[in-house]
């Protein structure tokens, strides 16, 4: 597979251990990669050096081999981009500032931003001034989109679109993963990101600390289930039987407890003994995965000091 | 409860083209939450800038403590905290600088509470305003809104672009506001937030309020909702034969790919519905907690047409 973005020990150095510190990544041709991390840990900054807006300190952002700072303008045509704050030019009308990034791009056929209007509900003709957040951002990915660009760079795309139009969106960045295009997405929404992404990376202040594969994340061979029982007793006798607890919530008389697809059946046939009020599947997820790192990750500083 | 600290009545402005927001009322009582939803564009920032006096009504009227908040916009600032849905911050400070501004502005002296909100939301507001990523801008509204301890709360989308962790911090935050008997009126479109928080809520559509009711209808609900997940196709299918003929459960969608099942039943049922399940081989239970986002989707759904880039 060929790498489409590379950051080879990306270093953005703003003093006070403000920045982003010996970055490295690849996403190859066709990748959708996700990208998180706390408020101001430097996913912004990672993204504008792809970009070629930032000049880094060491190291560099590479996009199809070209190095980002010194050979952007070579490229810039082909990444459709979202940024994380959006400020439009001083254009009157949506459709002024689609037509006017239409010839930017040297883009004739529009029917492909009329499909995407279409299905993000967006009313273009309305005063860039005084559109809402939600309508300014779903301008800017019409904008992104339209020329069909090989590849997408999203700075938290989703941030203010309300449920319905999150949805919408995330099936038009889906297709575009089907289609090949070579996809980086930064969120706040784990949710969001598992559901789409082939990889995630976590950064936290300024460090990549882990890049996860979501499907290995999704197929775990052990499961948890949360049960609350309608009595003590109940819980008591549960807890001392042969299953794996894994959490102990006694106040509510509960308990997680970890099985295996091979298990689960005999496990679901031993509980109609019992009375429960409630049974469900504690989901290993993307959000766990990295809170689990975090906390390793807290315990080896502890061990060290 | 019954003194109504947020009224808006009849609220009309209308921007022509059908946007805008038309007879819109409502009130939040002292000490109450009250969430404020909508799709994007529906009239929430339009209503949420009328409260705060921005903007003149067309119709109609807002009110804060019983004042009409368009000629009275100064006392409104002095005397509710607000978080506008978009930050705009004036450039060449820091974020020191501008806590200071704001403080002045609204005559605050006691700066006890800002200590313990930089803490909380754990802002460093050294740098200058202008290099910050919009999750510390958002912060930084956070901490401004709340540092004069005001007893009215305006907040429009306070928590989109902070990370999860903040999110909760910003949840638990308003919880020991609302205990304080602090008044609130929240707009948001994050679902777990505005059901964690809120006493009451109302759903606003192309201008209008479309629905009007108190959370806890809604939490305790005993309708539950399950999703299966079966090994294979023949238990997926002779489950689905087996619900067929079976009272206490419901299939209400299926997924033949993945051998998955979407069902509903009563709290009272579970035991015989997990016994049944132990009859068949499955791989996935899970219980589906969405039931607000859920209920709220019926009425985000858009049916309008829109004309295409080109058009106007």
């Amino acid at each position: 597979m060929k790498n489409v973005i590379e950051l080879q020990g990306l270093t953005k150095d703003y003093g006070d251990g403000r920045g982003i510190f010996d970055l490295n990544m690849t996403i190859g041709e066709g990748e959708m990669m996700g990208y998180v991390g706390t408020n101001g840990s430097g996913k912004t900054t990672t993204i504008r050096n792809i970009m070629g807006f930032l000049k880094p300190t060491s190291g560099c952002a590479k996009v199809n081999g070209l190095t980002a700072w010194e050979h952007s303008s070579e490229y810039i045509k082909n990444i459709g981009y979202v940024a994380g704050e959006i400020a439009f030019p001083d254009l009157k009308t949506g459709t002024e500032f689609l037509k006017s990034q239409a010839a930017f791009l040297g883009l004739k056929d529009m029917s492909y931003a009329d499909e995407l209007v279409q299905r993000l509900q967006l009313d273009p003709s309305a005063s860039l001034k005084r559109m809402s957040k939600g309508m300014k951002q779903k301008t800017a990915l019409v904008a992104a989109l339209m020329a069909d660009p090989a590849i997408i760079i999203l700075d938290e795309p989703t941030t203010g679109l309300d449920p319905l139009m999150r949805d919408s969106f995330l099936e038009i960045i889906k297709e575009e993963h089907q289609k090949g295009k070579t996809i980086f997405m930064s969120s706040h929404m784990f949710n969001e990101l598992e559901t789409t992404c082939d990889r995630v990376a976590m950064i936290s202040n300024g460090h990549i600390i882990d890049i996860a594969d979501i499907e290995k994340i999704h197929k775990r061979p052990v499961k948890e289930f949360k049960i609350e029982f309608m009595t003590e007793a109940d819980y008591k006798r549960f807890k001392n039987g042969r299953y794996n607890i894994t959490r102990d919530q006694a106040q509510y008389n509960q308990l997680t407890v970890g099985v295996t697809r091979e298990e689960l059946p005999q496990m679901l046939k031993d509980l109609t003994g019992f009375e429960i009020k409630f049974i469900s599947e504690v989901v290993y997820d993307l959000e766990r995965h990295f809170n689990e790192i975090i906390a390793q990750q807290k315990e080896s500083k502890e061990n060290v000091q | 409860m019954d003194s109504k600290i947020i009224e808006v009545s009849d609220l009309t402005k209308d921007y022509g083209f059908g946007r805008g927001v038309f007879d819109v009322s409502f009130h939040v009582g002292k000490g109450e939450v009250f969430g404020f939803l909508g799709p994007n564009g529906a009239g929430k920032s339009t209503t949420i800038r009328h409260l705060m006096g921005f903007s003149k009504p067309d119709s109609g009227n807002t009110k804060v403590f019983g004042k009409e908040t368009f000629s009275n916009y100064h006392q409104i600032l002095q005397n509710v905290g607000y978080i506008p849905g978009e930050i705009a911050l004036p450039a060449g400070l820091t974020g020191h600088e501008f806590l200071r501004m704001m403080m002045d502005m609204q005559h605050c002296k006691d700066d006890s509470h800002l200590k313990k909100l930089l803490d909380i939301f754990e802002l460093d507001p050294s740098g200058e305003t202008k290099r910050m990523s919009l999750g510390v801008k958002r912060k930084l509204a956070v901490v401004t809104a709340f540092m004069n301890d005001p007893d009215v709360l305006i907040m429009d989308e306070p928590t989109s672009g902070l990370d999860p962790e903040m999110q909760q911090r910003f949840i638990d935050y308003v919880k020991e506001e609302k205990s304080r008997g602090k008044t609130i009126l929240l707009s948001s479109h994050i679902f777990s937030e505005v059901d964690a928080t809120c006493d009451r809520i109302a759903i606003i559509k192309d201008g209008r309020i479309v629905s009007d009711f108190v959370a806890d209808d809604l939490k305790h609900a005993t309708r539950k909702e399950y999703e299966v997940t079966f090994d294979d196709s023949d238990s997926y299918r002779s489950f689905q034969e087996f619900a067929k003929g079976c009272d206490y459960l419901e299939i209400i969608d299926s997924n033949d790919s993945k051998n998955r099942l979407r069902l509903v039943t009563d709290d009272k049922y579970i035991n015989q519905v997990v016994g049944a399940l132990a009859q068949y081989k499955i791989t996935g239970l899970h219980h589906r907690k969405e039931t607000l986002e859920d209920y709220f989707m019926s009425y985000y759904k858009e049916d309008k047409e829109y004309g295409g880039a080109f058009a106007g």
